[in-house]
């Protein structure tokens, strides 16, 4: 599936976040059985890039992909029982992405799971300066706000390089699954 | 349309109840597997977030010795917090597209 | 761009157990003909269905599922059971418990000599008789051609009558 983007792709120097975490956000570290918390700004991006191989085409790659990035910051949230945070808690993110500069790509919503999926581009004068990601469902809550140019689309074909699991399209589950599922079982 | 006998073939295979007990046990076993599948996810964010770790402590170690080994190792630290970052977002845009696509 | 799903009523992996537990270990005992041991099955096919149960769309698709996954698990016990060295089942004595109360001389044999057919047709006659499944839903379950099961049928119900006949008169 194509993100639909603006063509033309240019980068343009930018404040380090772009979408302010809220702070509300903190709160449920202490309720959540699992917490990533990833901040990287440019100058990390940068250091990070300079021990990624020109040699090793995966880490090439990765390498293109991130050159002009100010800021890549990930929160995620597993809880181990539904309820354990609400919609308000993500409101204030999302007051933020509705202002003229972004544009919602993507919304995916299943209210029988309860699970949302949404995608925001951010775009000025035409070119692509952020991306930011909402996934929840039940159990988890994850949001992720990249600062630059970037397309969403590749970074999720990184999926089956760098160790990056990919994600079989047809049943939703890496590829690498359980080998006693038997396939007749479908 | 079945005849007598068919018929008596059914009688033979009325459906059965399984013992009182069985779905309670059923449930039991669902919450133990379901507590094995979480571990073993948090067994691999583990693994991602114990590479950082890694890269952390032996950081520690070098920062003593010189600069040039100290930014090296923040560097690969950097590099691996940029891998777990775009590992979680390459997976759920995975997932996204494969909501979209699905439909 | 969004896509939504209306929310039916909500449908729970506890009250799907409870409505298909019967048929589940129904199918997995009429083939094995042990308790213990097609509630050993059963158990299984609630665990694979519990690790799945946010793909299923219907009712019905849970339903032909669970067949399908009970029928497949029940030959592959057998199989196992005969790979170590087990006593095959078909030998086993049918439970005493399990009897009708009318005819049930008539049922214990049918369901004797049902035991004493291959996996395969045993299964197809259990599906059929017990679950009233058509020939072609009985294929798509037991992944072969419609004319096998069919001709599984056929054998099977013809030596059924014949030795059912021969052992008890004629009780068509």
């Amino acid at each position: 599936m194509k993100f639909a983007i603006p063509a033309l792709l240019v980068v343009l120097p930018l404040a380090a976040q772009d979408v302010k975490m809220p702070a509300n956000l903190d709160r449920l570290e202490a309720k959540a059985s699992e917490v990533v918390n990833v901040q990287l700004d440019g100058a990390l991006i940068q250091l990070a890039s300079r021990f990624l191989s020109d040699k090793d085409p995966d880490e090439a790659n990765v390498k293109r992909l991130v050159g002009g990035l100010k800021g890549i910051y990930v929160k995620s949230f597993e809880f181990e029982e539904k309820g354990q945070y609400s919609p308000s808690d993500v409101e204030e993110l999302r007051a933020q992405l509705r202002s003229p500069a972004w544009a919602r790509i993507v919304g995916a919503s299943s209210k029988k799971k309860g699970e949302n999926s949404e995608i925001y581009l951010k775009t000025e004068g035409g070119q692509i300066t952020g991306l930011a990601i909402i996934v929840t469902d039940p159990k988890e809550l994850t949001i992720i706000n990249i600062v630059g140019s970037i397309r969403p689309e590749d970074i999720r074909d990184l999926g089956g390089h760098m160790g990056i699991p990919k994600i079989d399209i047809g049943n939703g589950k890496p590829d690498n699954k359980d080998k006693k599922d038997k396939e007749d079982d479908k | 349309m079945m005849d007598d006998f068919e018929k008596q073939l059914q009688g033979a295979f009325q459906r059965k109840e399984p013992s009182p007990f069985f779905e309670a046990r059923v449930l039991g076993a669902v919450k133990r597997q379901a507590r094995e599948r979480r571990a073993s996810v948090r067994m691999r964010w583990a693994t991602a977030v114990a590479a950082v770790l890694i890269a952390v402590v032996g950081s520690a170690w070098q920062h003593q010795r010189s600069e040039r080994a100290r930014e090296d190792s923040a560097g690969k630290e950097a590099k691996a917090r940029l891998e777990l970052a775009l590992r979680i977002t390459s997976v759920k845009l995975q997932k996204i597209s494969q909501k979209v696509e699905g439909i | 761009m969004q896509q939504s799903e209306d929310a039916a009523e909500p449908r729970t992996f506890a009250s799907v157990l409870r409505a298909q537990q019967s048929m589940v270990f129904s199918v997995a005992y009429h083939f094995l003909r042990d308790r213990a041991s097609a509630e050993e099955v059963a158990q299984d096919v609630f665990l694979q269905l519990h690790k799945r149960f946010d793909e299923f769309e219907s009712d019905a698709h849970i339903s032909f599922w669970l067949r399908k996954v009970a029928s497949n698990r029940s030959i592959d016990y057998v199989r196992k059971r005969k790979s170590q060295g087990a006593v095959g089942l078909e030998d086993a004595p049918v439970p005493s418990v399990d009897v009708q109360p009318a005819d049930h001389f008539l049922n214990r044999r049918l369901q004797v000599l049902i035991g004493s057919l291959p996996e395969k047709p045993r299964m197809v006659m259990i599906l059929r008789y017990q679950e009233d499944m058509m020939p072609e839903e009985i294929a798509s379950a037991l992944d072969m051609p419609v004319r096998t099961v069919k001709s599984h049928l056929q054998r099977s119900l013809a030596m059924l009558r014949e030795k059912i006949d021969r052992s008890m008169g004629d009780v068509r």
